[in-house]
């Protein structure tokens, strides 16, 4: 309805300052920050709780944002990775919990650091089964055909997330295997609220993560090129740029973040089956809020969806936490279609 | 006749062959439907609960395909759409007493409303936005099912009378028989219908439908409307063959699972859904009760097969079928005159 024109942001500069602001973006944004300001005296664990789940949507939403913006693929099975992420978490940090429990006294160190190995080595398979999928998966389909691409590879996700789901179930089982906690140490108090140390962890993992991942994608070589390649295939490869490297890349990086998120949060999803089926559409609310293939975007809109869950939760009941959410994401996209930080993007979906 | 070998456009009795060939098709096929519950292995109480799972599964793809391969428009809330004909459905017999025949149509228009009202929303939106939408209207469809357990009992499940006051599967085989016949009936007659017409000049290319003057979002939501009422209408039928409800039934993985049965049948087709989705619910059932070691195996190789099909065979199982029958038609009309392979 109101999508903005395609050449607003050319004469950005000519609008006055009020007026750029005063669109529905940033009334939005606003409204948003006045609202956890608002908190920060009410009901200050809203506040921090928001922060918390919001860290690590982002990291699921950042990497959904950035395979949809260079590579247009939007992808179902971004959840399977969370759940991929958890079950290797788990089977790296039992047994050095269990070691840590089994010798109390001198093992300061691994108590610190016991959970590290379980995140890293997640995020490395997350890494590594993105990148053969997309070698085995998506590089013949691309060369076979490009028509319909969008559609084509959103179903494409939808069976690879059907055959790792119940992949998982036919070896693992239906069980849940989760971790108690990660950090055995009494909560931090933050603005008054104790926060367990996981739940500070995942924060500070969510937003160091996103910072390594925002300089590598701005200051290295490699993140420019994907970049150009978000930008223009055509006129990437005409620079030099191979997008074979550039596409196993980005979806090994992608994946790789989903896997480090479902690794940081085995405390509180313990991994099943089902358990990255939560995660992935609140990465795909997030998403679409922003606007596709916007990863910015992405990590602002994780926070709004989260102060949205957390809000409902506060004060509506956990069990209308799939509904009202839903609902108000639906009436934002009403009026805003291609999302609060997207821009016309009817070139990428309909060719 | 041998001087043409290739033609573009087939001659009028050429269609016309083609057309017979295809009415003899369609009649086999539903003589099969038909009879197969009297040959040997499927005489059997468990055998015929498969092919009525086959069935539904066959009349959901229909739906389904109507949408997703006339229109180009994914909808990810099909099992939402099917869940709320069931608990509507399920509901009034239960708490009203309404007899389950009319509970199914009562079942059809609700979805047929929200479908209506969601195709008015979102419909303007097109491609992965539409798909994307629908999942989400779904979703929020599914957390209302479970958030009011004083209504629809939430997770505890729904128990519904039966439509029949019987143990046997094959009353319920025909019943589900005819309704897919009536869903395939209704909505072939809409696509060689004009308005059909106007669903596959969107679906194929939007700005030349949009020139020849055809009002996109209007056919977009009416093709919508009709889809999402079959999709209640067979959930009314799902809630009084099973007699239980869960709000799982609304979840995500059931619309791709009747989104693997649609593709891998050919999409586009209509008939090739419901062919293939007999052969598939068979084997899954046989699967499931053989190795009940061993879950998830059946849908980990529809995954697979989804998988190939989206990469290798688009055209999915009719593809396949059209190309076969075509090489044989070609070979037995050009064998007489020429001795040129056809391939």
């Amino acid at each position: 309805m109101t999508t903005t024109p395609a050449t607003a942001p050319t004469n950005l500069r000519r609008v006055p300052l009020v007026k750029r602001f005063l669109t529905f973006t940033w009334l939005t944004i606003g409204l948003a920050a006045l609202v956890l300001v608002g908190f920060a005296f009410v009901q200050p664990s809203i506040v921090v709780d928001t922060f918390v789940t919001g860290g690590m949507w982002a990291l699921m939403a950042a990497g959904l944002a950035l395979v949809f913006g260079v590579m247009n693929i939007p992808n179902f099975a971004h959840g399977e990775f969370f759940m991929i992420g958890s079950l290797v978490a788990y089977f790296v940090f039992t047994p050095i919990n269990n070691a840590v429990y089994n010798d109390p006294s001198g093992t300061t160190l691994l108590k610190i650091f016991g959970p590290f190995p379980g995140m890293v080595i997640a995020a490395l398979v997350g890494f590594a089964i993105g990148a053969v999928l997309e070698v085995i998966l998506f590089r013949p389909l691309r060369r076979r055909s490009r028509e319909q691409w969008v559609m084509n590879t959103f179903l494409l996700t939808a069976g690879i997330s059907v055959v790792l789901v119940n992949g998982d179930e036919l070896i693992f089982g239906n069980d849940f295997r989760g971790a108690s906690r990660y950090w055995d140490v009494p909560p931090l108090q933050i603005l008054g609220v104790s926060v367990s140390m996981d739940r500070a962890a995942v924060f500070v993992i969510a937003m160091v993560t996103i910072l390594l991942f925002s300089l590598f994608l701005l200051r290295t070589r490699t993140g420019r090129a994907m970049r150009a390649v978000a930008q223009d295939e055509a006129g990437a490869q005409m620079a030099g740029i191979s997008l074979n490297r550039i596409f196993v890349l980005t979806m090994g990086l992608s994946c790789g973040l989903a896997a480090l998120a479902g690794a940081s949060l085995l405390w509180l999803y313990p991994s099943s089956p089902t358990v990255g089926q939560q995660p992935l559409y609140l990465a795909w609310y997030v998403v679409i809020l922003a606007g596709l293939g916007n990863v910015q975007g992405a990590i602002i809109g994780a926070f709004i969806v989260s102060l949205l869950q957390t809000v409902t939760v506060y004060y509506v009941g956990v069990d209308w936490v799939d509904v009202l959410p839903t609902l108000f994401i639906i009436v934002i996209l009403l009026f805003k279609p291609s999302g609060l930080f997207g821009s016309e993007v009817k070139g990428v979906w309909e060719q | 006749m041998a001087t043409v070998i290739d033609k573009t456009t087939p001659s009028r009795d050429e269609a016309k062959a083609f057309a017979r060939r295809r009415m003899i098709f369609a009649a086999v096929l539903v003589a099969i439907a038909i009879l197969i519950p009297f040959v040997p292995p499927f005489t059997g109480q468990d055998y015929k609960r498969f092919l009525v799972t086959g069935a539904l599964m066959a009349a959901y793809a229909v739906a389904f395909d109507f949408t997703a391969g006339y229109i180009d428009i994914v909808n990810f809330g099909f099992a939402a759409f099917v869940g709320l004909g069931a608990y509507t459905s399920g509901l009034l017999a239960v708490d009203l007493g309404i007899s389950p025949w009319i509970g199914m149509f009562c079942g059809a228009l609700v979805a047929a409303v929200v479908g209506l009202l969601t195709g008015m929303l979102t419909l303007r939106l097109r491609g992965i936005y539409a798909a994307v939408m629908a999942w989400f209207v779904g979703l929020a469809l599914m957390g209302l099912v479970r958030t009011l357990p004083n209504i629809t009992r939430g997770s505890l499940g729904l128990s519904t009378p039966q439509l029949l006051n019987t143990a046997d599967n094959l009353p319920y085989y025909y019943i589900v028989l005819g309704m897919l016949f009536l869903t395939i009936g209704i909505l072939m007659i809409v696509i060689h219908s004009r308005i059909g017409l106007a669903f596959r000049a969107i679906g194929q290319n939007l700005a030349s439908a949009k020139a020849s003057g055809i009002n996109p979002t209007r056919f977009l939501v009416i093709n919508f409307t009709l889809s999402c009422a079959f999709a209640g209408l067979l959930g009314g039928f799902y809630a009084h063959y099973y007699g239980i409800l869960t709000p799982d039934l609304l979840a995500t993985n059931h619309t791709v699972e009747v989104l693997a049965v649609a593709y891998i049948g050919g999409r586009g087709t209509l008939w090739g859904p419901a062919v293939i989705a007999f052969p598939l619910m068979v084997i899954t059932g046989l699967l499931q009760a053989q190795l009940a070691s061993m879950p998830g195996l059946e849908l980990v190789l529809y995954g697979l097969l989804l998988i190939a099909v989206m990469i290798f065979r688009p055209a999915g199982f009719a593809g396949l079928v059209t190309a076969a029958s075509n090489r044989i038609w070609k070979a037995r009309t050009e064998a007489p005159d020429s001795a040129i392979p056809a391939s």
